[in-house]
């Protein structure tokens, strides 16, 4: 173990936690109301889980490669790592909140409208609060999902614990290749566990 | 005799005449990047057009060490390599930028080592290249990386990982004390020609017979210093295959001399940017050389 | 107070016509895929009339505002639909605090409610709707309904999926809650027992039309042969 490897590795633990945090939230701020939107627009649906679905099985290259010549979001760095991995967020955050508030049960949904609530106080006394628990779980996969993901930030210069593993295998250094990965492992298990910690806290 | 010595004597005779027939198969290895399969498929056809017998492909087996273990364990009986890799990974030094030079070290090393012969150079020299766009490389009139040290305020470089890790990489490049606007970025490989393109980098760390470099718009710095070491190709050969089939070093070496840089690019271009299978890319070299 | 004027629904619903006095409770009688919820749901709007029209206080139901129409209605179905997530205290008081009520009056107003059906409001009011028995939650449900006094009521069988027991308790606490309150009450069920109890008017749904609309007192008299079936049922139990 090179001396320096250990701040080397706190610097990019550090760099990794800003892609993996940013992309996450990115991603809720856009996936949680679209999520909502769909459960009013039964049309937009198929269409929309459907691109959801399509851009999750892009390789990653390839859609750095789309993304790079685009202005504002595209070139190299971590904004188009970030924009890449919030992509691959997305799906599980839009499909939990949807489901999740389609779960709502029909008569509690049939009352709460019979009473005279407004489609957003439905949203926000009802269904949000019923439905919380279920997009949870779905940030939870997301992160976790994320922080593996985020190896590939290395890939387009965006940094993170992905330049240790790619160092790693260009040079054939085992060590390098360890420094990087073990970190992201423990974070995923860390997050997993913790999100679900949180998660069983919410109210069946 | 009795009976079971008739038969031991039998199974005997068949056990050895069985041994008398089964030759050592032979394999042909690469690494996994294009050049590296297209090589793989012209010595594979090349032995099949020489041999007439069948010769078994374990082509795009993984990166230096991989490919190299491989040759050790009997995996593969030969695969092409370069002398300056030879030098830098298996034998852990730093390739001089004398063709020479690091094909003497690398074949007396590998042959003393390991029992593994490194046939003469098939004619490419796949060295680190530093290249830039070509319209500003004839804005600012630059063949040189001496001339691009003076000549702009800053560079973005655009580098790979294996380029930024290598002593004979981004330290040799030191050498020139470029001008940096910013700090090296790494990144895949596959990506620096886009980002070369797209103005994110100024200059990309590339090897000399990249497919890209083919296409116009792209021009290669001259390395006036000789900072960057020789990386020729070479096939290297299991030493007891040779024994095995005694046709196969004379075969092999006559592809030696046969390839340039400018050949090599092209056919890496026809594979990465017109999606043609390299065993028709290598089909085609064949018959280009008179070896078909 | 309601009025239907030649409601037609789809295939459901064809031509009915009635109407229901204030502070009076019409029943809605009749088999199951009779059309009789489907009726229900035109008073507070959850379904539109595909021709004629159902008049609420006067007003026809589409040029009333659906959240001011259903503010004025209390509305309990047999699922209850009560929110697992709020406390029985907080599902009753729904109604009252969305209409502005302060917490104070919405407090006193639970407590009332849960006194008047019969679930002590120191037992109760703090309990979670899972935590209670079928019967218990319909109570919550009828209190809900309630809470904001609205001047009409519907209710959707809301008894049937409880046992025998608590079915008759429950309907005869009923029974007395709806006279003292005087409701304007469109009620429906299949059990013409429930029908007679309950009752001052029985409409008789078959086929999407009405074949009776009589008294309640006048029903057993009823000669139609669908009514007939109904009351042969009374008879045999």
């Amino acid at each position: 173990m090179r001396p320096g490897l250990l701040s080397d590795i706190f610097e990019l633990t550090g760099e990794h936690l800003v892609l993996v945090f940013s992309a996450t939230a990115i991603a809720i701020a856009i996936g949680v109301p679209a999520g909502i939107l769909l459960t009013r627009r039964a049309e937009w649906r198929a269409p929309v889980l459907g691109i959801a679905n399509i851009l999750q099985t892009i390789p990653s290259l390839a859609l750095f490669g789309f993304l790079i010549p685009i202005p504002l979001i595209g070139g190299i760095g971590p904004r188009t790592a970030i924009v890449a991995l919030v992509l691959y967020a997305l799906l599980p955050i839009l499909r939990n909140t949807l489901t999740g508030i389609l779960s709502v049960d029909a008569a509690v949904r049939e009352s709460a409208v019979a009473m005279g609530m407004t489609a957003s106080q439905i949203l926000r006394q009802v269904e949000m609060p019923l439905a919380a628990r279920t997009i949870f779980a779905g940030i939870r996969v997301a992160t976790v999902a994320t922080i593996g993901t985020a190896t590939i930030a290395a890939a387009i210069g965006g940094g993170g614990l992905g330049v240790f593993i790619f160092r790693g295998v260009a040079s054939v250094d085992t060590v390098q290749i360890l420094a990087g990965a073990v970190p992201a492992a423990l974070m995923a298990l860390i997050s997993d566990g913790g999100l679900g910690w949180i998660e069983r806290k919410f109210a069946a | 005799m009795d009976r079971t010595k008739i038969c031991s004597l039998i199974l005997l005779a068949v056990m050895l005449a069985g041994c008398g027939k089964a030759k050592k198969p032979i394999l042909v290895g690469s690494k996994n990047f294009t050049e590296q399969v297209v090589l793989g498929e012209i010595i594979a056809q090349h032995l099949e057009n020489r041999l007439h017998r069948k010769i078994e492909r374990r082509l795009n087996l993984g990166g230096t060490l991989l490919s190299y273990q491989a040759l050790q364990d009997g995996e593969v009986s030969l695969y092409p390599e370069y002398t300056g890799t030879i030098e830098a990974e298996i034998l852990k030094e730093t390739p001089s930028p004398d063709p020479e030079q690091v094909y003497e070290r690398s074949r007396l090393e590998l042959l003393r080592q390991a029992q593994i012969e490194v046939l003469k150079p098939l004619g490419i020299d796949n060295r680190f290249v530093m290249v830039v766009r070509s319209d500003e490389a004839n804005r600012d009139h630059l063949t040189t990386l001496s001339e691009a040290a003076r000549v702009k305020p800053g560079w973005k470089l655009g580098v790979g990982y294996e380029f930024e890790q290598r002593t004979d990489g981004l330290p040799a490049l030191s050498m020139y004390h470029l001008p940096m606007s910013a700090p090296p970025r790494a990144m895949d490989l596959g990506l620096l020609y886009k980002a070369l393109d797209q103005g994110q980098v100024t200059m990309i760390a590339a090897n000399a017979t990249d497919g890209p470099l083919a296409s116009p718009g792209r021009t290669v710095l001259e390395d006036d210093k000789k900072a960057f070491g020789s990386y020729q190709a070479c096939i290297m050969l299991r030493e007891d295959m040779i024994g095995e089939e005694p046709r196969l070093v004379p075969a092999l070496n006559q592809l030696s001399g046969k390839f340039t840089n400018a050949a090599m690019r092209k056919m890496d271009a026809e594979v990465d940017v017109d999606h043609r299978q390299p065993s028709e890319v290598a089909t085609e070299f064949l018959k280009q050389v008179g070896l078909k | 107070m309601l009025r239907f004027s030649n409601v037609c629904y789809r295939d459901v619903l064809k031509g009915l016509q009635f109407e229901v006095a204030e502070g009076r409770t019409l029943v809605l009688l009749g088999r199951s895929g009779a059309g009789k919820t489907t009726a229900l749901k035109m008073v507070n709007a959850l379904l539109m009339p595909t021709s004629g029209q159902v008049f609420v206080e006067g007003r026809a139901t589409t040029d009333w505002n659906p959240i001011d129409l259903r503010r004025r209605i209390g509305y309990v179905i047999q699922e209850t639909g009560l929110f697992p997530h709020f406390t029985v205290a907080r599902n009753v008081g729904v109604v009252p605090r969305l209409n502005g009520w302060t917490p104070d009056r919405i407090g006193a107003r639970v407590n009332e409610l849960l006194e008047r059906v019969g679930l002590a409001p120191s037992e109760y009011a703090h309990r979670y709707p899972r935590e209670l028995s079928g019967g218990q939650r319909q109570r919550v449900g009828v209190a809900r309904a309630l809470a904001a006094d609205p001047p009409i009521l519907l209710f959707d069988e809301p008894f049937g999926a409880l046992d025998p027991v608590t079915r008759h308790e429950v309907r005869r606490e009923f029974t007395a809650l709806a006279r003292d309150l005087g409701k304007t009450t469109l009620f429906v069920t299949h059990d013409v027992r429930e029908a007679m109890e309950l009752a001052d008017e029985i409409g008789l749904l078959h086929d999407g039309r009405l074949a009776e609309l009589l008294p309640a007192d006048e029903f057993p008299g009823a000669r139609s042969e669908e009514a007939r079936a109904f009351l042969a049922c009374l008879r045999d139990d």
